[in-house]
């Protein structure tokens, strides 16, 4: 998969530039919702039950600024990314202890057909090592921004 | 989370976590990414509350299918049980969230139904 796979995963209404959460509970209840709204998902308790759950044994921020809170849940019919900039660093418990500004949310189902989870979730964690990736994610503020950034990266 | 079904659509969803959790091979791909393991105990102990607010005969009934199948719980899409891939009878033609509430099992094999 190249970067520019991760595309179809990812849309306009999944993608929020200015996110404002006092805490990591919060960013994740607000990126669920964002998935709720955008009508891709309807079990919402189930959703933020599993990825809270997921983030409690199998903590999701891998430092220098970045959490990839992912999970599988039988209720997300197909594979997604919510992406999230903050508007202030949120602790996300990381072992370099920075704080949190870039947050993608992953979710699949239990098994596709492509298996595209895993291959998904190690590009995004390769696109975020970047330096260079990092400080134009700390910087978007427009979804074509974003989308170029994802096209462009291979 | 009232419904009884969506508690089971999360039990079975820690189901899998555990699972995954126990398996080498996912855990040592998820390390190598930088995610690191940090407390099943405590996932475990998540699933027995969740387990607990269950009524028995809910519990039984997914414990069965689980032993049986593996995954207790399994999608609808387009009037498809997607357990055993076989149309479900008029009866059960549902619209998504009208069902939530209830916990229905597909005719042919056994399984809870949960429509997308």
């Amino acid at each position: 998969m190249t970067a520019t796979g991760l595309a179809p995963y990812c849309d306009e209404q999944l993608f929020i530039p200015a996110l404002a959460a006092r805490d990591r509970d919060q960013v994740l209840v607000e990126m669920v919702d964002r998935l709720v709204e955008s009508g891709r998902v309807r079990a919402r308790e189930v959703i933020l039950h599993t990825v809270r759950e997921r983030e409690r044994i199998w903590p999701t921020a891998i430092g220098k600024g970045v959490a990839i809170p992912h999970g599988r849940s039988l209720v997300v019919p197909e594979l997604t990314i919510v992406f999230a900039r903050l508007a202030d660093g949120v602790d996300f418990g990381a072992e370099d202890g920075d704080l949190v500004r870039l947050v993608f949310l992953i979710l699949a189902p239990y098994h596709e057909k492509a298996n595209r989870y895993l291959p998904a979730l190690g590009k995004v964690v390769e696109l975020v090592a970047r330096d260079e990736t990092r400080e134009r994610l700390l910087k978007v503020n427009h979804w074509s921004e974003f989308a170029a950034l994802i096209g462009e990266a291979s | 989370m009232e419904s009884p079904l969506l508690k089971l659509i999360a039990l079975q969803d820690i189901d899998m976590m555990i699972q995954e959790a126990k398996d080498p091979e996912q855990t040592g791909a998820q390390e190598e990414l930088g995610f690191k393991l940090n407390n099943l105990d405590a996932l475990i102990t998540s699933r027995r509350h969740l387990a607990e607010q269950l009524d028995q005969r809910t519990l039984i009934l997914y414990e069965r299918m689980r032993k049986r199948y593996g995954r207790a719980v399994v999608p609808v899409e387009g009037q498809v049980c997607l357990g055993c891939f076989m149309g479900l009878p008029t009866k059960n033609v549902g619209v998504s969230g009208s069902r939530d509430d209830r916990v229905e099992t597909c005719e042919n094999c056994g399984r809870i139904l949960y429509w997308l």
